[in-house]
Formats: structure tokens, C-alpha cells, sequence
């Protein structure tokens, strides 16, 4: 049997904040399989950034264990899980170095983890920014130079930089305005189908992965309250919370609006 | 009379390199306890709109300023730079994205609203404007009002933070509300929440709105009428039910097309840029800028 990419077995965190304990992940087991895309979707609070950062070696899970191909992951990670584990933040403009220029952030990524001969990372570096739909000659701009959507395709470059296996998209687009939102969900669409990427789609709102996830996982306060293919978790939820989720959700179709009064029919007649 | 009327406005900002304009004449109007959104994607001069009718930009030396723009009947450039700060916070106010950052960290809520209160009560005091404040929290679903006013702003959730704001912003009963993309920093849930709230309020109140957003949905269930504008130009105009079913510009359709669809329609190939989206102005029937000397 083939190992799935990534799985978590009964993983719990506890924070320990002013003497008081706080579950922020409760007993929470999934798989995401090679070339899948997954989305871990819920409110501030449930739990889903915390997951993010455990898988990342961000900090370590209090229990469980948490395995990249078959293999538990160690609290401290070597060179070649940071390579292979990547993040897409949410906001692009703290998560590049002012400082720097967008050519020399993608170069350090070379750098740090030796990909390809050193005479040709230079020119590797423009051909990142053109994968993502950039101009290789915004390689000398600084950060500030750019738009928030072209900062974001920078961060996505430099997350494909080294090779990565598994990328973690923690709010990719929830700072960006809609026609930009769409563009680069675009993007990611298509760097997983010609790379064969695998994604951790992490989102408060549902909306956002309905199309680019194959299934979406629920986080209600820590716990993981469904999960499911995309399209049965959307058309016929099982769990309230997600019912409620997706009823927040504005809408511009007539389809659409009916979908969400069924939801919410659904959730008086449950209730 | 209308509550705020815009008469072909343009903006530009003198530089080093010339002067950039942003703003190509734009007119629109909100009669009185309407609620109007002006949409478009960042760049498309929506926020500096508002800023304009706030009176921010007047006196700025780089901003190069024509047209009308006409609050309850004053034409604001008439006004001295005192009587439109005398405006502000009275007359209109202002909810914005980020409540949390909006909110002074280091004053408990309490003193935050004292502060607004006294824009049109000089004469108010703590105990007063605790007991207006009050009522005012709990108008917008905060169950313990006390509680809330002794806190300081990081203290509470960014929902509640928001609920704060919209107590505040509408506490002096302004004739206009802007709210520039109020909720985006939160949680859909959240948004939704505060959106149903706001609407509850400014119609209990008879506030005209200004809602501003890059978000064709967030302003469906909220606005009376809808302005679209793309790079300094209105796109296209009318009211909102009708510019839902009958998107006629094609930078609406692209906005539409780009809102994500929770019944699964696929990701949109949306054009970056294209000569369409400077197609002319399209109104709907019936929906144009009111005729009228200024």
C-alpha cells in the first residue's frame, strides 16, 4: 500500500496561556494524498492555523504524530522536510524582506537548500518569476515595487523555488481584492496540475475552495467536525457548523441563493 | 434633497513626474436614508471618493481637485477647512476595514466614546456619555455594555470591536455613513453578521450610506443602488437587483465572474486588463444623476 503524503493520527496541541489550558486541536486524524488538494476551513479560533504551523515544525504537537510519506515527522526538521514543506502566507508584504530585492528573496531559497548549479540560480530566479506569470526583469524590484496580487505570485515562486512537495497556503488570498483573488487561484490551480503539487488550502471561507479543493476538512473550537469530496460537503452537509459556514458566504446567483435557502430550510428543520 | 450629490469629479496628485490622475469625472448621488456602494478593485479611486467627502484631501497641497461636490445642499469647497472638520464625526462619520487598528489601544472603550460623543454634546460628561454609550452597545447586540465599555479595545473579539465602531460611527446621528469595506478583516461569518447589524441600524436610524467594497457580493443584500467604477470612471450604474440580473458593462460581468461561486462553477479566466472595461457608462433606466444647477 502506498503511503499517503501527509497524515495526522490523533493530534492534539494544548497551549498553556495565563494558567489556564487550552485545547487550541483536539484528537484530529486526516490524510492528504500525493497531488491532492485539501481545505482545512473554520473560523478564528478552530484550531486551523495551529495545525498549519505543527505540520510546518512551526512547534510540535503535544500528542499524536503527524507523517510525511510513511514516516513520523521529528519535532526538529532537518534541511529536506523544510525543502519539501512549503508556506504561502496570507499577507505577501510581511512575508518578504523589505529590504531585499524579489530576485535575491527567490535566490536565498536556492541558496539555502543548494538547488541547481550556483552559476545558473540567477537566471533560475527569473525563470520562477515567469512560472507565476511575472516578468523576469522584476527580479531587481524591491517588494514595495509590486501590487499586493504580483507579491503573492512572488511568494507562491518562491514556495516552488526548492522543489517543494506539499505546500501550505494559509489565506493566500484573503487580502487580495476579488479579480485578483480569482487570478491567482487561477495560478495555483495550474502550478499543481503541471508540477503535480499537493495542497493544504487553509481558508476562512468556503467559498474560495470550492473549486480548487478535491476535499474540504471542517474545524469547529479544535475538533474536526466533517469532511468530505468538495461538492457533497458544499450540496448536502452533514454538521450544522458547516451549514452555518457556508451560509455566511455572499452570493451573486440565483443558484447560488437557492442553494443557501435549502442550507438554511436544512438547518430549521434539524434544529 | 439629496444627502450627497458628486458632480464630475476629478482628482489628481502632483508629483515629482507630473500630476497622476485619478479620478476621470465621476458623478453620483444618494437621496436621503438611501443605501448606495461604490464598487471596484483597489486603484479604481473608490477609497480617495471618500475621502474627498470627508474634506481629507481639500487642503493637501499635491491634490488637484474639480467638479461638485455638494453635502446637504453645501457645496463642500465653499466650506473653511474648520466648518468641514466641524462636519466630520457629526454629520458624517466613518466605519473601517480593520476595527481593531482603527480603535486607540491604550484608552479603554469608554473614554474612546466619550471623545465621539462630545463632537456634538461639548458639554457632555463621563457619566452622561457612559449612559448614552450604553445604550448605544446594546442597540448593536452587545450583551453586557458595561462590561464592554470598561475594556480596551484588544481585549475584545474583532467582532465585537466592529460592533463598537458601528455604535460609534452612528452614536451622533450622521445624515451619512462611509463604510469602507467594513468587515473585511474578519471572519465571513462575522462580516455577515455585522452587515445584517449595520443594515438594521442605519434603517432604524434613516442614515444615507456610502458603502465601499471590491466585493460585488458582500454589497448585494445591503445596497439600494450600486455604482461600479474602474480606474477613476463609473462603469456602470443602477440599482442593485437589476445590475445582478443584467450585468451590462463588461469590468460588472468581470467583477461578478470573479466573486467565487459556493456552487462550484469553476475558477474564472478573468482578463487582467482590457480595452472593454473603458467602455462607456452603462444606467439602467431610470437611474441616472439628477439634472439640477449646482
Amino acid at each position: 500500500m502506498t503511503h499517503p503524503l501527509l497524515s495526522l493520527r490523533a493530534v492534539s496541541k494544548t497551549f498553556h496561556s495565563g494558567g489556564r489550558e487550552v485545547k487550541a486541536v483536539d484528537n484530529v486524524s486526516f490524510d492528504v494524498a500525493e497531488g491532492e488538494c485539501l481545505a482545512v476551513v473554520g473560523e478564528s479560533g478552530s484550531g486551523k492555523s495551529t495545525i498549519a504551523n505543527m505540520i510546518l515544525g512551526i512547534y510540535p504537537q503535544t500528542l499524536g504524530e503527524i507523517a510525511f510519506k510513511g514516516a513520523a515527522l521529528p519535532g526538529r526538521r532537518d534541511l529536506a522536510h523544510r525543502r519539501a514543506i512549503q508556506l504561502v502566507q496570507q499577507n505577501p508584504l510581511s512575508s518578504l524582506n523589505p529590504r531585499r530585492t524579489i530576485g535575491a528573496s527567490l535566490r536565498l531559497a536556492l541558496d539555502v537548500h543548494g538547488i541547481g548549479e550556483k552559476a545558473g540560480r540567477a537566471e533560475r530566479t527569473g525563470q520562477l518569476l515567469e512560472e507565476v506569470g511575472l516578468p523576469a526583469d522584476f527580479r531587481t524590484r524591491p517588494p514595495a515595487a509590486l501590487s499586493g496580487g504580483q507579491r503573492q505570485r512572488v511568494a507562491i515562486a518562491r514556495a516552488l523555488a526548492c522543489q517543494s512537495e506539499l505546500v501550505v497556503l494559509d489565506e493566500p488570498t484573503s487580502a487580495l481584492d476579488v479579480l485578483v483573488q480569482a487570478r491567482v487561484l487561477k495560478l495555483l490551480a495550474d502550478l499543481r496540475k503541471s508540477r503535480g503539487l499537493t495542497y493544504l488550502f487553509i481558508t476562512h471561507d468556503l467559498s474560495v475552495v470550492r473549486n480548487i479543493a478535491d476535499r474540504v476538512a471542517v474545524f469547529e473550537k479544535g475538533r474536526l467536525v466533517e469532511i468530505g469530496p468538495t461538492a457533497s460537503v458544499f450540496e448536502a452537509p452533514t454538521h450544522a457548523y458547516t451549514r452555518r459556514l457556508i451560509s455566511a458566504v455572499p452570493v451573486v446567483t440565483v443558484a447560488e441563493a437557492a442553494l443557501r435557502q435549502r442550507l438554511t430550510e436544512d438547518a430549521d428543520a434539524h434544529a | 434633497m439629496n444627502t450627497l450629490r458628486i458632480r464630475d469629479l476629478t482628482l489628481g496628485f502632483k508629483g515629482w513626474s507630473g500630476t497622476v490622475e485619478v479620478l476621470h469625472g465621476i458623478s453620483l448621488h444618494i437621496g436621503r436614508g438611501e443605501r448606495v456602494a461604490l464598487v471596484g478593485e483597489s486603484g479604481s479611486g473608490k477609497s480617495v471618493t471618500a475621502r474627498i467627502v470627508l474634506g481629507l484631501l481639500q487642503s493637501l497641497r499635491s491634490t488637484r481637485l474639480s467638479g461638485l461636490v455638494e453635502f446637504e445642499g453645501r457645496d463642500l469647497s465653499k466650506l473653511s477647512e474648520r466648518e468641514r472638520h466641524a462636519l466630520r464625526g457629526t454629520k458624517m462619520s466613518m466605519i473601517f476595514q480593520d476595527p481593531t487598528s482603527s480603535l486607540n489601544p491604550v484608552y479603554p472603550i469608554l473614554t474612546q466614546f466619550h471623545e465621539v460623543l462630545r463632537r456634538a454634546d461639548p458639554a457632555i460628561n463621563l457619566t452622561g456619555a457612559r449612559a448614552r454609550a450604553e445604550k448605544a452597545l446594546a442597540d448593536v447586540s452587545i450583551t453586557d455594555p458595561s462590561r464592554a465599555l470598561d475594556s480596551y479595545p484588544f481585549q475584545l473579539s474583532g467582532g465585537m470591536n466592529q460592533r463598537v465602531m458601528i455604535a460609534m460611527a452612528l452614536a451622533n446621528d450622521p445624515s451619512l455613513l462611509i463604510a469602507d469595506e467594513p468587515g473585511t478583516a474578519l471572519d465571513v461569518t462575522v462580516q455577515a453578521q455585522t452587515l445584517r447589524l449595520m443594515r438594521e441600524q442605519v434603517e432604524r436610524h434613516g442614515t444615507s450610506v456610502l458603502f465601499i467594497s471590491h466585493n460585488l457580493g458582500v454589497v448585494r443584500e445591503f445596497a439600494d443602488r450600486v455604482y461600479v467604477i474602474y480606474k477613476g470612471r463609473i462603469a456602470e450604474q443602477g440599482p442593485t437587483a437589476a445590475l445582478f440580473e443584467d450585468p451590462r458593462h463588461p469590468y460588472t460581468r468581470a467583477l461578478l465572474d470573479a466573486v467565487p461561486r459556493i456552487t462550484g462553477d469553476g475558477i474564472p479566466e478573468i482578463e487582467d486588463a482590457s480595452d472593454a472595461y473603458f467602455a462607456p457608462t452603462e444606467v439602467h433606466e431610470g437611474y441616472g444623476e439628477p439634472e439640477g444647477a449646482a
